[in-house]
């Protein structure tokens, strides 16, 4: 099979997924026991319009609550596709421009936890499989399971406490650097995503790393001339908003390192007893050489699937992180949205999450078949 | 409860006593003698034994390896030592989660300072009392004033205060909480004060005397004698977080094995669906688990938790129930009932000559009025269906009892007799059809059916257990839910607990039901299930009697790996306010709670974060040593 013809099999079998998925989405939103009609309407439900209904009855026809199950069904269907993912009653305002700003928050703190957290797993893998059942593996196994049991939330507000607001732990870091606005005094902020004298564009990306570089011109809010000032360069930013997301990645990639140890351990010791592996020993490589280049490189090719995987446990894990660290992000928002049963922000962010999910399940794919030529064929 | 057990254990215990009648009575009948059934008897015990010095061997052989795995030994030390706790909590905690010793509610409103005490901080045995001045002035009350407790619900239910014995005065404040000087007040013995004139003049119409007590109820019995601390230091209303630990672990083994438990259950009987029928079924089932893996599981757990908002009781129309049953009896006798349909092996001379003589006039060989034919036809349908009708009738019969249609008083009167009377009818009706009873005896007529499975030198009897066990379980659902309503009630207070449970179970069974069944798929296809098949065992038998018991390694592990997940994943949907109620003395909530007073009173974080991943680690450690085990690799 041709790559090509390979994507776009995958790409044929995500949409009965998907479709699955709306189907889920709109069966939960059916059982949730919120009125919508009521909920838009608010106090004003009584009010007699100029057509001779009610408010309420309004809504009621405008959502099309009056129709059959499956009509409202095509209607929830046709309304997605045209872009119109109704109306939060937490937020007030349209769900899909809400879930436009959120997505990204998430995606970013996501996609930086894996950064720190896969070559942390990776490493220790590597060394657990290479030193096998010595005392450091058994360590690292300890280690493992051990990350795996941390309560998230908890090892978070520990970072907290630990690393924001303890003076003296990092006073090395601190000397060299300015003090941090929102801390005691520890090494980094405990919440939010910046500094709050920073003003990013609401135009931009939104991910914050990226739209550090492109502000056009960085500025900053100077309470004693209560003025916005340009008085810092793209690189403080950068830093600042890396500072800000280090605490929230750092605890989902510490959560995430116990399996990926695991999983490496396991592969990269499955292939040491490979035939190649002991043709290159026996051709006289050093030992190093071989683990480096032969085992590893053919260890880590199943690693990747596991990389799509990850990043729906690392959003399942933000709901619990943005909580924590005051992110608005999509995990943040579904907790708002359940906590207020506003169920067409439900609807929406947990088709977002399972889109982002399936995309990057499918990326994964896509890279392992490129990496591993194999896979195509079946 | 204690009424049901009692009435439950009544049950059982008669129920014994009658099988043991009727098979001593029915051998009588038979002329059989005790004796003469002595060797059976002697054969069946044998091999009863012999069954159990294997399992002991097995695991022996298991804890061979499994003492190999340090980690793993660490693993079940914690969880006997979690499960220890949770059992002894009562004796363990020095206070009643939902009790307060120290109530010190008080003081939140005067210096808005709660008593959050740090661990081992002595102040946990401080009490502020407030002394009415004012009463004193002119009611004439004593001025000497009795140490006592804040009222506290005693035993007869009402609010009442208990003496206190004071140790030391600590400092006295006025109404609005400023310092006043200690010598106003005297101590003048052990349980009163005695207030000088000076404490009477003060501009303040009540005074507020904070003094240590002997708090012999704070002390634990494995700290030193006068040494009455809170370890873990107190939480925000002042009540002693050591103790609300203790019994938080009840919450969250309980949600964790109940989560797992039906988890498991769940996701085995939908994935060996999936993998023994194959194909459409198995299509749309791994679309279904598709979907649900799509969404990261605490969004999809908390999308539950809502959509299960307004449920306060679990309930099941009746006629999904009688259609459930009938549906349990038919997949359990379709052997019975596609015999009899097909008229394949039917008992009977008398119904082979009728179907005969039927054929013959059909054929015009035979002369038969048309009447008698009619006649006959009708009495060949109802024989073949006489087991759908009896299984018709009990639905029925259950249904009627279920629902309350027969008038109230009956019920309440017949009401023991006539579970009595059921549960010997459904005995009847399930030894009747439960073919295993019969596995290798020549078919019977059906009272000789019966006195077999009643029949002490009946190598078989012991089957008859498995019956007695389905039986008790339809009579512990009938106690558990009876109601007088139309609706069956599963769960008659689904409360917040109960909510997460379901929403945990419902995101967490597609995970079970594709690793049984890749099980499955990889089990159908050796020899012995083909062996199976080919002696015409049916599919239920194949299922739960070859396939799952081959099965069953894997399930166990993940099993265990999930009960410690689920207390994660419980805490966590807790700790977001979605799980437990506030000040419930559950992990979650209490981190949740103490998150208000982060950082700067830490231990209410730290604690109860550290039970939890005791716990969890001690599920997770105990999981990858069964892990080893079940390993084949391992096995010598």
């Amino acid at each position: 099979m041709k790559l090509q013809e390979f994507i776009v099999r995958r790409l044929i079998l995500l949409i009965p997924v998907i479709m699955g998925v709306s189907v889920f989405t709109f069966a939960i939103a059916q059982i949730i026991p919120a009125d919508p009609a009521a909920a838009l309407c608010g106090e004003k439900c009584g009010i007699v319009g100029s057509n001779g209904l009610t408010a309420y009855e309004s809504n009621v026809i405008r959502l099309g609550l009056d129709k059959p199950v499956y009509q409202q069904y095509v209607i929830y269907i046709t309304n997605l596709l045209d872009g119109d993912w109704g109306e939060s009653v937490t937020f007030h305002r349209p769900v899909i421009e809400k879930l436009r700003d959120a997505a990204p928050i998430t995606l970013e703190m996501s996609f930086l936890s894996l950064a720190m957290g896969f070559p942390m797993g990776i490493t220790l893998g590597i060394f657990s499989a290479v030193w096998q059942d010595e005392l450091f593996d058994q360590a690292s196994r300890f280690v493992a399971i051990a990350f795996v049991s941390l309560p998230i939330f908890w090892l978070a507000m520990m970072f907290q406490y630990i690393l924001g607001t303890q003076v003296g732990i990092c006073d090395p870091i601190t000397q060299a650097l300015p003090l941090i606005p929102d801390t005691d005094g520890g090494c980094f902020p405990i919440y939010g995503r910046h500094d709050p004298t920073y003003t990013f564009p609401d135009t931009g990306t939104g991910f914050h790393l990226i739209d550090s570089w492109i502000v056009e011109e960085p500025t900053k809010f100077n309470p004693q001339t209560n003025r916005y000032e340009v008085s810092m360069s793209h690189w403080d930013m950068f830093i600042d908003t890396l500072k800000h997301l280090f605490l929230p990645c750092f605890t989902l990639a510490v959560a995430s390192t116990g399996g990926l140890l695991r999983y490496m351990r396991a592969s990269l010791l499955e292939v040491m007893n490979e035939d190649y592996v002991r043709t290159a020993r026996a051709k006289g490589i050093s030992e190093t050489r071989v683990i480096l280049v032969h085992a590893v490189r053919n260890a880590l090719v199943p690693i990747v699937t596991i990389l799509g995987f990850s990043i729906g446990g690392a959003i399942g894990g933000a709901v619990l992180t943005e909580t924590i660290f005051a992110f608005p992000g999509m995990g943040k928002t579904a907790v708002d949205a359940i906590v207020y049963l506003d169920f067409s922000m439900i609807m929406g962010v947990t088709l977002v999450t399972a889109i982002i999910f399936l995309l990057s399940n499918l990326l994964v794919d896509i890279s392992y078949a490129i990496v591993d030529p194999r896979v195509r064929l079946e | 409860m204690s009424d049901f057990t009692t009435d439950f254990l009544l049950y059982f215990v008669s129920l014994i006593v009658l099988i043991f009648t009727i098979g001593i009575i029915s051998d009588g009948i038979r002329g059989k003698k005790w004796s003469d059934s002595l060797e059976d008897r002697t054969e069946g015990l044998n091999r009863f034994i012999q069954g159990w010095k294997q399992r002991i061997y097995d695991l022996r052989k298991s804890w061979k390896i499994f003492r190999r795995s340090v980690l793993a030994i660490i693993g079940l030390t914690l969880i006997i030592t979690v499960s220890t706790i949770s059992i002894f909590a009562d004796d363990i905690a020095v206070e009643h989660p939902y009790r307060n010793l120290q109530d010190t509610e008080d003081l939140w409103w005067i210096d808005n300072e709660p008593r959050r005490e740090a661990p081992f901080s002595e102040a946990c045995d401080w009490h502020e009392q407030g002394i009415d001045i004012f009463a004193i002035k002119t009611n004439g009350n004593s001025r000497y004033v009795t140490a006592v407790s804040d009222p506290v619900i005693d035993e007869n239910g009402s609010l009442t205060p208990f003496p206190l014995q004071i140790i030391r005065l600590e400092s006295i404040e006025d109404d609005l909480g400023y310092e006043l000087n200690n010598s106003l007040i005297n101590v003048h013995n052990e349980t009163t004060f005695f207030m000088t004139d000076d404490a009477l003049n003060v501009s303040s119409s009540k005074i507020w005397v904070t003094f240590e007590f002997e708090n012999e109820e704070m002390h634990h019995w494995w700290l030193p004698d006068g040494y009455d601390v809170c370890i873990m230091g107190t939480t925000n209303t002042g009540q002693d977080l050591f103790s609300k630990i203790l019994y938080g672990s009840r919450i969250s083994l309980k949600i964790g094995i109940t989560v797992a438990f039906l988890t498991v259950a769940l996701g085995t009987i939908i994935g060996s669906i999936s993998g023994y029928y194959g194909g459409i079924i198995d299509e749309v089932i791994m679309r279904m688990t598709d979907v649900f893996f799509a969404v990261p599981g605490l969004i999809l757990a908390m999308a539950f938790v809502a959509a299960l908002q307004n449920t306060t009781s679990l309930t099941m129309a009746m006629s999904s129930v009688a259609f459930l049953l009938l549906l349990f009896l038919i997949t359990s006798l379709r052997g019975v009932i596609s015999e009899l349909l097909t008229g394949e092996g039917t008992p009977s001379n008398l119904i082979s000559r009728l179907q005969m003589k039927l054929r013959e006039s059909d054929n015009g060989i035979g002369d038969m009025p048309p009447l008698i034919s009619v006649l006959f036809k009708g009495t060949l349908f109802l024989f073949r269906i006489r087991n759908i009708l009896l299984v018709f009738f009990s639905i029925l019969f259950f249904s009627i009892f279920w629902s309350g249609i027969w008038p109230s008083g009956i019920g309440m009167e017949l009401d023991k007799s006539l579970i009595l009377v059921i549960m010997i009818f459904l005995f009847l009706l399930i030894t009747v059809f439960d073919k295993n009873i019969n596995e290798g005896v020549p078919k019977k007529l059906i009272f000789d059916r019966v006195s077999e499975s009643f029949d002490f030198g009946n190598p078989y009897r012991f089957l008859a257990l498995r019956t007695i066990l389905i039986f008790i379980s339809v009579i512990l659902l009938i106690f558990v839910t009876r109601s007088s309503e139309s609706d069956f009630i599963l769960i008659k207070d689904f409360d917040r607990l109960w909510k997460i449970q379901a929403a945990l179970i419902l995101t967490g069974w597609p995970g079970y039901a594709r690793l049984i069944r890749g099980q499955v798929l990889y089990i159908r296809e050796m020899t012995f299930v083909e062996a199976a098949k080919s002696v015409g065992a049916p599919d239920g038998r194949i299922m739960f009697r070859h396939i799952l018991p081959s099965a069953w390694a894997p399930l166990l592990v993940a099993f265990t790996l999930d009960v410690g997940g689920t207390i994660l994943s419980a805490s966590g949907l807790s700790f977001i306010g979605l799980g437990a109620e506030p000040g419930t003395a559950e992990w979650g909530i209490l981190v949740s709670d103490g998150r208000r007073f982060f950082p700067n009173s830490w231990w209410l974080v730290t604690f109860p974060g550290l039970a939890i991943l005791a716990t969890t680690l001690g599920f997770n450690l105990l999981g990858d040593g069964l892990r080893d085990i079940v390993d084949p690799k391992n096995k010598r």
